[in-house]
């Protein structure tokens, strides 16, 4: 295999999961690039997630109380699971349709969520919309709860439109409103209580209790309803119906999805009016939309294996979220396989950097690019990589690069050290600047020398650690 | 299938306690343990997201709180992730911490005394102490579930003797979690990867296994925590399926409890200080069994307010009675026998 075949299938595990070793990546170079998106793709495999043993030893991650702990959770997902794609894919979702702990006051009903953008989130957008508008927690978020017959509350109507499928420009106001009333009586089981303790914080007396959807049919506007050019007496799964068959439907999902696992977009609220990086790569994705009959995963399926995914033009062109990076990092170092308290530090380390997770900070969800890093995340960013490529050199990367100077003598020049490091942490590829720069500061002190004292070893953190703070790295 | 036994049936009684980060209620409890003047200790373990609820909370039959001790950290006398708690004949207190590796004592007056346990797996070595509890001879049974056997200590650490090891035949463990010493002096261990009891005798010799992986009557999945009665029979926390079970001596399903919680005393108290969420509440359906789209036990435990939500320990008291403590659902129901 090539060295190209290497740094591509780095990018796609970048994009598709949370990076890879050198090991890893080198693994699925030799079963083939379309091999490796089939078994990504794959979602019928075990995640090897034990849940068992998680609610065992976090009550947390199985009461749900708060959001802390469902934090915590996640990020044992997303460095364990034996399907990062799934993992990636639920966050994308998740930045779709970004719902929030601030009105829920519990973690399980937004674990719930989350869990449902992994059971459908590769499938039909027809079902994936519908359970959206029947999930508990996207009803108090959005106030579905109180749109009601003649009294409409358009709230979840409107979002749904404009941030979850459609985008501005593509439907009108009165639109909204007929939507609005489709949904009318689509709420929670005992939404006063429910909603009073929500607005409480309430955790008395037995903790929280989660939420289900409601049918209220006596609540539900049975009138006729014009919406987008159809009409008839609607309920929300006709909305959907007829939003799935939309153009502008198919092209708002593949921009979102473009800018997820391609390269950054500007944020939602100015794709009106600023055209996308790739129009083209949005038609093939839209293709594929309507191919698989409206359906998430050809489009995936399509985006990973076309040229527009693969170019090396948009490689190092997103900025990974906290999310993505937090996970990356421990991923390498190999902490948090089993279980301990240390992962709620880490978790919140995400927080710090800008993104806490079911915490958004409106239904807009996150800016996702440049905006991860502004001056205070960035500081957050890198430090949180060196921290932990410097922590335990037993382990995990900083473990593998060991053994391969081990293997070659024990001694290295500079350049070695450096590309022996870039190569361990996922086959990273940095401007020539960069590495020239590295190498410099390496020499000198010299060669590098595993010869059974601190300071080789010391080099080798040292390195890893100014790595975590490249642009190179910090992007993906 | 309710069966009438010797032992007789189980009917349910009152609900005791509340959610609190702290003071009086419980937060992620995960063990009881009864004092001989039949005071109830709880220990609460909280969660590594906050902090605050770990402690132990002393009460009684009769709802009387009578105040908490320990709290969260590393430091004497306070708790990481512990996982059981136990009293010996003169009311010392001993509790197991699984992330600490230790076995924190406390004197009758609940004062910190010491601290023992050194993490690996050589004999006298403890990973991951979880069940704990104290025999007739007051020395120290405790569940190492990480090395999969089960050790005794004296009340000051120094180790006596070991059984099992990692597997699934007789005598055997798979991150075994509770354990009980029976009126008679044999030993009951919750088994609870392999999903079963195990039996032994005093000194550690198999002497049967009940239950098999399952949700049916008889099956078990993840067992936590048992309780025996003086004529053998056996109540079990089946965790994993959000329920209690009762065998008889020889393994055979005698009753089901699933849980039927009604409004605590403390609860009580809290709902009288917040009307608006006492009056919403009393005109809401909280076993609402018909909106569920779920016939998953944890999914349904979390939206269905009275059934139980993580059993995770049962204990007789000196009436009889078994308190069923409910981690998820901080509170403890209890059921009395009757014939």
């Amino acid at each position: 295999m090539t060295n190209h075949d290497i740094e591509l299938m780095a990018h796609l595990m970048r994009r598709a999961g949370f990076g890879a070793t050198r090991d890893e990546i080198e693994r699925y170079a030799a079963q083939g690039y379309d091999a490796t998106v089939d078994m990504l793709m794959d979602t019928s495999q075990s995640d090897g997630i034990q849940i068992d043993l998680i609610r065992r030893y976090h009550p947390d991650h199985s009461g749900g109380l708060g959001m802390a702990g469902f934090g915590a959770f996640w990020l044992h997902r997303m460095i364990n699971s034996q399907t990062p794609l799934v993992e990636k894919v639920a966050l994308f979702w998740h930045g779709v349709f970004a719902t929030g702990y601030a009105k829920l006051a519990q973690g399980k009903v937004l674990m719930d969520q989350i869990q449902m953008f992994r059971d459908h989130g590769f499938g039909d957008l027809r079902t994936l919309l519908v359970e959206l508008s029947r999930d508990p927690s996207m009803i108090i978020w959005l106030d579905n709860n109180d749109n009601h017959n003649g009294a409409i509350n358009e709230n979840y109507g409107r979002e749904l439109l404009e941030l979850f499928s459609m985008g501005v420009g593509n439907y009108t106001e009165d639109d909204v409103k007929e939507a609005s009333r489709a949904f009318t009586g689509w709420t929670v089981g005992n939404t006063e209580y429910m909603k009073l303790k929500a607005d409480n914080d309430s955790l008395w007396p037995y903790g929280r209790l989660n939420l289900h959807f409601e049918f209220r049919d006596y609540d539900h506007d049975q009138g006729e309803i014009t919406f987008l050019g159809h009409t008839g007496t609607f309920n929300g799964e006709d909305i959907v119906d007829i939003i799935c068959d939309q153009q502008a439907t198919a092209r708002f999902i593949a921009r979102h999805m473009y800018s997820f696992f391609v390269a950054d977009e500007p944020p939602v609220p100015s794709w009106p009016y600023t055209p996308p990086r790739d129009a083209e790569a949005l038609d093939i994705m839209s293709e594929a939309y309507f191919n698989g009959g409206c359906t998430i995963k050809p489009m995936l399926d399509t985006m990973f294996r076309s040229d527009f995914f693969k170019s090396e033009s948009v490689w190092y062109e997103k900025v990974k979220s906290p999310a993505e990076l937090v996970a990356g990092v421990l991923r390498l170092t190999g902490e948090h396989r089993s279980y301990s308290p240390a992962i709620q530090e880490d978790a919140n380390a995400m927080g710090l950097m800008g993104q806490t997770l079911v915490n958004p900070p409106s239904v807009e969800g996150w800016h996702w690019g440049d905006e991860w890093i502004d001056t205070g995340n960035l500081v957050e960013r890198i430090n949180f990589a060196s921290e932990h490529f410097s922590k335990d050199f037993t382990a995990g990367i900083a473990d593998t690069v060991d053994a391969d100077i081990t293997a070659r003598g024990g001694s290295v020049q500079p350049h070695e050290l450096v590309d022996t490091c870039l190569d361990h942490m996922g086959a990273i590829r940095i401007t020539e600047t960069s590495r020239k720069s590295l190498i410099e500061h390496v020499a000198r002190d010299g060669d590098v020398k595993l010869n059974g004292g601190g300071s080789g070893r010391s080099r080798i953190a040292e390195m890893v650690q100014l790595i975590g703070a490249t642009p190179e790295f910090q992007k993906g | 299938m309710t069966t009438v036994t010797k032992s007789g049936i189980l009917t349910y009684d009152r609900t005791l306690g509340v959610a609190a980060m702290d003071a009086r209620g419980f937060y992620y409890a995960v063990a009881l343990a009864f004092r001989s003047d039949g005071r109830l200790f709880v220990q609460g373990r909280s969660h590594d997201g906050d902090t605050r609820g770990a402690r132990i909370t002393v009460m009684d039959y009769d709802s009387g709180y009578y105040g908490d001790f320990g709290s969260y950290g590393s430091g004497d006398g306070q708790f990481t992730w512990p996982t059981d708690i136990a009293l010996d004949s003169e009311g010392n207190v001993y509790v197991t911490d699984e992330y600490l590796q230790r076995v924190s004592v406390f004197d009758s007056d609940v004062n910190f005394v010491k601290k023992w346990g050194t993490q690996g797996s050589e004999e006298g070595m403890i990973n991951g102490p979880s069940g704990i509890e104290c025999d007739a001879d007051d020395n120290l049974l405790i569940v190492d579930h990480n090395n999969n056997r089960i050790q005794k200590f004296t009340r000051d650490g120094i180790f006596l003797k070991s059984f099992g090891s990692e597997g699934t035949a007789e005598g055997q463990f798979n991150l075994p979690w509770g354990l009980r010493v029976a009126p008679d002096g044999q030993i009951y261990v919750a088994d609870w990867r392999n999903d079963r009891i195990q039996r032994f005798t005093s000194d550690g010799e198999f002497v049967a296994a009940y239950g098999e992986s399952g949700d049916g009557e008889g099956q078990l999945y993840r067992p936590a925590s048992v309780e025996i009665d003086d004529a053998g029979y056996m109540y079990i926390a089946d965790w994993g399926n959000e329920r209690v079970q009762v065998f008889d001596p020889d393994g055979g399903f005698v009753q089901l409890l699933k849980g039927q919680a009604t409004t605590s005393q403390w609860a009580q108290e809290f709902l009288d200080a917040n009307l608006d969420e006492n009056r919403a509440r009393s005109e809401s359906d909280l076993e609402q069994y018909h909106l569920l789209t779920t016939d998953d036990p944890h999914e349904v435990a979390s939206q269905i307010e009275t059934i139980f939500w993580s059993p995770i320990s049962v204990r007789f008291d000196s009436e009889g009675r078994l308190f069923v403590l409910e981690r998820n659902r901080h509170r403890i129901q209890v059921y009395a026998k009757s014939m």
